[in-house]
């Protein structure tokens, strides 16, 4: 009897640890997938992984700053800037069927159309999508567009079969997709882990090494780090800074820092009181001090933020302005505003580790300036709602790009959007016109010169207070080769070896 | 008994002396906290609050005792300005269902009869909800912070002290001075108030020192999950949370106002055992 639950308990044990077949990668991260139907996700959670499993027709780089071909071989686009004719690959999706463009059509239009996509309003620009035949496919745009070929890039608008997606009904496909891209999920133990192997149909089924993949979520750092220093995972991503310096000391575990496009900032709601004023702005940007935060809050592995265009990315403008730390000058400026003893409202997300130490480092900051900040420390699903209601003053938050091109961000933050250029309430219709006409402007340079007219413009009305730039940072044990993420976060494991 | 025999007497000494070992170990490491709390200007080494850049997460050393955190605060300073808060949270998180409990408690087990009835069923409904649920949604609806702590531990708390002030009241009321106050026609309120509670009290504050501890602790889980104690002010509840990430590379972080916990706890601990020895005994 003793012997049986014993086991039965070994059993359950070695069940419930981490496989440890040949060639299958184990990596831990925080949280696991929601869906595998990538027009309803806008997580990297499961954008990250939908580029394991499906593939897109226009790819970016490694470097996170040129496109290449994917699904679709090659393109030409008209003297207007409004049809757009691909001519796809030979490719198979991993039921067997080929991916003609047809699907490719059918994406479009059902990333633009679903009633449950996220994403229609990047992709409401396209007129039609038709497959001329089964490898030519051809869009039409209702306006001229330049961003538009870089959001083709997006794991979202990944390629997926019409036949396929029909057959299998919308629920069951999210659970079980037909896959595109270099791997295929087998399993998904929600809440536990996404088992992956590799895709035999996949167009570059022989660049793949690896035989699966496995994403496992350890939602605790501490414990995902120590997963990975006792050998349980193979990697660990979102490495938390103040960790790194101690990972690197191990002899049997490698660091990788890659660039990424995050910012962090700290939005000011311009519709309350003295923060309309331009000024009170710039003097809060000139009382804080970002090297201090990049100090302590990541251990010097980020940056001094200095534009909202990240560095690294297309038309970052290096030479932005950055206002030199005084808080002094600061609080004379106040004084000269008519804001002083200035008291502010500062939503923090509770239980997360970084925000709460930049509002803590940030109101010892700004009491030097003679600005008062009353911490209102609030779940992160309340603080989302709060700041969309306009419910606060001051709150740091965060963005990555989704796609190679600024227009996105630039919409989002300065294009006087619906969602109030990212819950600031920031006004200025010259800086709106110009965002509206960056988008269109076919020519490269011209193009340049926009945006970093934007830059300075966003700079000088101090739209919100860049903090710092921020990298990827993960940790792989050392019989791990080629694991990495391009700018925008997408993993190349189709490059990834287990030795 | 008539005749004491020496062995009776060794008993009776040792126990004597063990009271007042533990009563004695339990008032100083209160007392001990209590003077750090008072002088905390006097004795802190340094300022709670500033940041000094320079001096991150320096481990425990001759300059600071219990070391730095990652802004470069000293942790010895902020544990003895924690003790402040900490102390005040005890206090404050008892006294006040200790008073509305022992009020509410006397009248329903003096009066019994409907009275009794509607306290008993109101005690019934608070307590079957689960006691941090029942503080973490009413601290949401209040907001966050120690007031709202103050009041949700009042409006939960209260029952425990109610139901042990009724049920020595159930007792008490028909015992013969009882019965003779009430034949001498004093008012209720003299007879529950000054004859019947000094002699059912001694059991509450037995237990309002564990209660204490429990509070306490409580006190510490509700700050630690963002709801209590706001920075930049210093609580070792707060403390453990903010170096729970640092807990590999800087142990000292959380564990100097862990340590402070475990010794408050333990000394309020061994005062209630002492107080309940030497009360239980004269009684």
């Amino acid at each position: 009897m003793r012997i049986e639950i014993a086991a039965a308990l070994a059993m359950l044990t070695f069940g419930a640890s981490i496989a440890e077949a040949q060639g299958v990668l184990t990596i831990g991260r925080r949280e696991d997938s929601t869906t595998f139907d990538p027009i309803k996700s806008a997580q990297n959670v499961d954008n990250w992984v939908f580029s394991n499993v499906f593939d897109v027709l226009v790819r970016v780089d490694k470097t996170g700053t040129k496109l290449e071909p994917g699904l679709a071989e090659s393109w030409t686009i008209s003297e207007d800037g409004l049809t757009y004719t691909f001519t796809m690959r030979d490719a198979k999706f991993s039921d067997g069927s080929p991916i003609t463009a047809k699907d490719a059509a059918f994406t479009l239009l059902r990333i633009r159309d679903n009633q449950g996509s996220l994403w229609s309003d990047s992709f409401k620009v396209i007129e039609t999508a038709e497959a001329k035949d089964d490898k030519t496919l051809v869009v039409k745009l209702k306006t001229p567009s330049a961003p538009f070929l870089s959001t083709l890039a997006l794991p979202n608008v990944s390629v997926i079969p019409q036949k396929g997606m029909e057959a299998l009904g919308e629920e069951a496909f999210a659970e079980k997709p037909i896959a595109s891209g270099a791997f295929v999920v087998k399993e998904w133990r929600r809440g536990d882990r996404v088992i992956l192997e590799k895709n035999p149909n996949f167009w570059q089924a022989d660049r793949v090494k690896l035989d699966g993949v496995e994403w496992i979520s350890v939602p605790d750092d501490n414990t995902r780090m120590l997963n990975v220093q006792a050998g349980q995972l193979d990697t660990a991503i979102f490495v938390p800074f103040s960790r790194v310096e101690e990972l690197k000391k191990d002899p049997n575990l490698n660091v990788e820092i890659d660039t990424s496009t995050r910012e962090d900032h700290l939005l000011i709601n311009h519709e309350h009181g003295a923060l309309a004023k331009k000024e009170v702005r710039q003097a809060l940007d000139m009382a804080i001090d970002k090297k201090a935060i990049v100090d302590t809050v990541t251990f010097n592995l980020g940056e001094v933020a200095y534009s909202y265009v990240p560095k690294g990315s297309l038309y970052h403008y290096a030479d932005n302005l950055q206002r030199p730390y005084d808080p002094e000058k600061a609080k004379q400026m106040l004084a000269d505003a008519g804001a002083s003893g200035l008291s502010l409202n500062y939503v923090v997300n509770a239980g997360n580790e970084t925000d709460e130490q930049i509002a803590v480092l940030l109101q010892q900051q700004l009491l030097k300036a003679g600005v008062t900040v009353n911490l209102q420390k609030v779940d992160p699903s309340q603080s989302w709602d709060m700041l969309i209601a306009g419910d606060y003053d001051i709150s740091v938050m965060y963005w990555t790009n989704d796609i190679l091109d600024p227009d996105q961000k630039t919409t989002f933050v300065l294009g006087h959007d619906t969602n109030m250029n990212y819950m600031t309430r920031y006004k200025n219709d010259q800086v709106k016109d110009l965002v509206a006409a960056a988008r269109l402007e076919q020519d490269p340079a011209k193009r340049e010169a926009m945006y970093v007219d934007l830059q300075k413009m966003a700079k000088a009305d101090v739209n919100w207070i860049d903090l710092y730039y921020s990298p990827y940072i993960n940790v792989t044990r050392k019989n791990i080769e080629n694991f990495y993420q391009n700018p925008l976060g997408r993993f190349f494991l189709e490059d990834t070896v287990k030795n | 008994m008539s005749t004491v025999h020496v062995s009776d007497w060794n008993l009776r000494w040792s126990r004597w002396l063990g009271q007042r070992v533990t009563l004695a170990a339990g008032v100083s490491i209160l007392a001990l906290f209590i003077f750090a709390a008072i002088a905390a200007p006097l004795i802190a080494p340094y300022d709670p609050i500033v940041h000094n850049s320079e001096l991150r997460l320096v481990p425990p050393s001759l300059f600071h005792p219990f070391g730095t955190d990652n802004f470069g605060r000293d942790i010895l300073s902020r544990v003895i300005w924690a003790t402040r808060i900490d102390l005040q949270i005890a206090f404050l998180g008892v006294i006040f269902p200790f008073l509305i409990g022992t009020i509410l408690g006397t009248i329903s087990g003096y009066f019994g009869g409907m009275v009794d009835i509607i306290f008993m069923r109101l005690i019934d409904v608070v307590l079957a909800f689960p006691f941090l649920v029942l503080m973490l949604s009413i601290i949401a609806i209040l907001g966050p912070g120690l007031s709202s702590f103050y009041i949700a531990m009042a409006l939960v708390g209260w029952v425990s002290y109610a139901r042990l002030i009724r049920t020595q009241m159930l007792v008490l009321k028909n015992s013969d001075y009882a019965v003779a106050a009430v034949s001498l026609g004093f008012s209720n309120s003299r007879i529950m108030f000054r004859h019947l509670l000094p002699n059912a009290i001694a059991g509450s504050i037995v237990f309002s020192m564990s209660d204490a501890v429990l509070v306490l602790l409580n006190g510490a889980a509700i700050s630690y999950l963002g709801l209590g104690v706001q920075p930049p002010l210093a609580e070792w509840g707060v403390m453990v949370a903010e170096g729970q990430s640092f807990i590999s590379t800087a142990w000292w972080i959380t564990f100097f106002p862990g340590l402070s916990i475990v010794v408050l706890a333990f000394g309020l601990s061994l005062l209630g055992d002492g107080l309940s020895e030497t009360l239980g005994a004269r009684q």
